[in-house]
């Protein structure tokens, strides 16, 4: 026992003296997920700026300004028209939606109802037109239909629009909101999946190092057997692992307030994943002559299976066809054992899948790292 | 019982066979040496005894313990200087030893004590703490045979244990393997240089081609050559005519005990103060012009030159 801590010792220490290692396990991986991360979590939070600009104070204006703010994709603010335009040439603002004085006399010559001050014709412009004209129809129909009655007809119309439900909604589903906030969280265990493969398939090459340097034939030649200088190395890539995912979601739940799921299978099935990413770097080690060719073959494989995997996109987004190929590597059957855990849903049958396959996978990553090994 | 035995050992990798049928045996608080080129299989032979590689036949016995059988068991006994500096570079000179160390199940206190007692041999003990990248290579080399001794081994084999260090450095080491041997350490030094073989060893094996070509002391193997010395007569290129002195010199020399090679002439006698004034008046008689005469005393060099018919570092 005391020669597998001893070699685990060395080889946390080594880890952790080597700047490199900690910035392709911690910083890396932590950049990314802030930046890609920030990106998502931020589309969700952040709603396009629209501004208004009242040409005159009156009733009407004032409920249609309540009609135009019933959309909430959109964040409405009333505005002066010059800072209007200023906003939306600076692109501070999507667009700048000007209500005139008179709505009447605009029905009336059949003008359009809004004019509206736009820079750009992006996609969030696309989805404001389609509600301005809808909003604009309602507003005309509303007009015509109080024709007849007092002037105060017209915006107790609008009012009672405003107020109106519209749909009766019987049970308020979440789901998607839940979904959104699941497909973030697997974006940050994308990263730390990808980047632990990076990181444990390098630090696993530094066998080779030890090989050309001497200490991994002093090894061999000592008391040790070679059981445990296997478990010392395993275990010693196994505690990186969790290192490195354990800073990750600390920094990710402090940067984002990520939530991971129930500890209690968070936990065991992290642990499989990382045991399957050591086994991983143990065949890249086991299998090349040299560094070179283990960072090579390292990028390729890590980069395709990651992409093929579901880290960096949903799974659900690629052909059928491509899925199927998916389940070939193991990322597929981490990302959804994590989904599954970070969602809540917990189904027994498909984590138990998940489980068996990773451990498939793992059993045969060790078997070809060890036997390629050579231990001489 | 001898502390090491081996027998017939012999490796091949492939349809290259690196060591060919190579016996001996090494007493205890013996310091043998194998003295050999570069190539010539000492590191294979080594690697064998300290279990690293497995042999394709032979025996090997450290004390009672077959080797080939249960290396861990021997590999306690057994310290290794392997010939790389097999030490982690971005550690300090007491955290190797202190790794290396606990592989050989030493702890705590009796580790501490050693690791000092290893830094004062080694003569590190004010740079303990520093990491050993920024060593010499010479420091290195001491650290390097500092985790060997560590445990105390009863066997501490050593593979080229000087290569590419500074002369002080190595007084240093070849010292420090000489005080341990007088305190009753086993030694086996491997290296192609002749001079260390000869200070520290009380043996010496001579390999080449994966061959164990002779062992002795170093006066058994000088005798085993006639105890020869050689005179090296150097002579000036414009006033050499070979075929002229090469006649001389048979006539001088009917056993044909000498070579003449480029500019030099030189003659194996047992005793060359008997012939030198009567050989110089010879080649002079040619009407070759001498330039220097050099006498060299028998020793592992010429050892070495007649039993391969080439310099060691050839």
């Amino acid at each position: 026992m005391l020669k597998i801590w001893t070699i685990i010792s060395i080889r946390l220490k080594e880890f952790f003296k080597s700047p490199g290692s900690l910035v392709l396990m911690f910083v890396m991986p932590a950049l990314f997920s802030w930046i890609f991360g920030g990106i998502a979590v931020n589309s969700e939070q952040s709603k396009p700026l629209v501004n208004i600009v009242l040409k005159g104070d009156s009733k009407v204006n004032t409920e249609i300004v309540k009609l135009l703010k019933k959309d909430d994709h959109f964040e409405w603010k009333m505005e002066s028209r010059s800072q209007a335009e200023k906003n939306v040439a600076e692109q501070d603002a999507l667009a700048a939606v000007v209500l005139p004085a008179d709505i009447g006399e605009r029905v009336r010559v059949k003008k359009p109802i809004f004019d509206v001050i736009v820079q750009r014709k992006s996609e969030d412009y696309l989805a404001l037109s389609g509600f301005l004209e809808g909003t604009a129809a309602l507003v005309v129909q509303s007009y015509q239909a109080t024709l007849q009655f007092e002037d105060e007809a017209f915006p107790q119309v609008l009012a009672a629009i405003t107020t109106s439900k519209g749909v009766t909604v019987e049970k308020q589903m979440i789901q998607k909101d839940t979904n959104n906030l699941v497909e973030i969280n697997l974006l940050f265990v994308g990263f730390a999946i990808m980047f632990m493969m990076f990181g444990l398939s390098g630090a696993a090459s530094t066998i080779l190092d030890e090989r050309i340097g001497g200490t991994w034939g002093r090894m061999m030649v000592s008391p040790a057997s070679k059981l445990q200088i296997s478990l010392g190395y395993l275990l010693a890539y196994f505690c990186m692992g969790w290192i490195q995912l354990a800073v990750l979601m600390t920094t990710m739940n402090l940067l984002f307030s990520t939530t991971w799921g129930k500890l209690l299978y968070f936990i065991p099935f992290a642990s499989l994943v990382i045991l399957c990413v050591v086994g991983f770097g143990l065949m890249i080690a086991g299998i090349v002559k040299t560094k070179q060719q283990a960072s090579a073959i390292s990028a390729v494989l890590i980069v395709s299976t990651c992409m093929l995997g579901g880290v960096y996109w949903p799974i659900d987004v690629v052909p059928e066809v491509m899925q199927k190929i998916a389940l070939a590597v193991p990322q597929t059957w981490a990302m959804a054992g994590f989904k599954e855990i970070i969602s809540g849903s917990l189904h027994t049958g498909t984590l138990m899948k998940d489980l068996a396959a990773l451990l498939g996978f793992t059993i045969l990553f060790m078997f070809v790292g060890f036997r390629g090994i050579k231990f001489e | 019982m001898s502390m090491l035995t081996v027998q017939d050992l012999q490796k091949s990798f492939g349809k290259f066979e690196a060591v060919k049928g190579v016996s001996f045996t090494v007493e205890k608080g013996e310091s043998f040496g194998l003295l050999g080129p570069n190539g010539a299989g000492k590191s294979t032979m080594i690697n064998m005894i300290t279990g690293l590689y497995p042999p394709t036949s032979g025996e090997i016995h450290m004390k009672d313990i077959d080797v080939i059988k249960s290396p861990k068991q021997a590999q306690k006994w057994i310290g290794v200087v392997p010939q790389e500096i097999a030490l982690y570079q971005s550690m300090s000179a007491r955290e190797n030893l202190r790794f290396w160390g606990r592989m050989y199940d030493l702890s705590g206190n009796s580790l501490e004590k050693s690791i000092d007692q290893v830094l004062e041999i080694i003569g590190l003990t004010e740079r303990a703490k520093d990491k050993v990248e920024t060593f010499s290579g010479g420091m290195k080399r001491r650290v390097n045979i500092g985790a060997a001794i560590l445990h105390k081994p009863e066997l501490l084999i050593m593979d080229e244990p000087t290569v590419g260090i500074d002369p002080q450095s190595r007084n240093h080491i070849l010292e420090t393997v000489k005080r341990l041997n007088s305190e009753g350490m086993t030694i086996i030094y491997t290296s192609h240089y002749m001079e260390e073989v000869e200070y520290l060893c009380e043996r010496i094996g001579i390999v080449d081609y994966g061959q164990l070509i002779a062992s002795g002391t170093l006066r058994e193997l000088r005798e085993s050559i006639g105890d020869h010395s050689r005179i090296f007569l150097t002579i000036e290129k414009d006033h050499l005519s070979e075929e002229k002195l090469t006649k001389s010199l048979l006539g001088f020399f009917p056993e044909k005990n000498f070579e003449l090679q480029d500019h030099q002439v030189m003659v194996f006698h047992k005793e060359p103060q008997l012939i030198l004034s009567d050989f110089i008046q010879l080649v002079t008689q040619t009407g070759t012009k001498i330039t220097s005469v050099n006498i060299v005393e028998p020793n592992l060099e010429s050892v070495f030159l007649h039993l391969t018919g080439r310099k060691l570092r050839d």
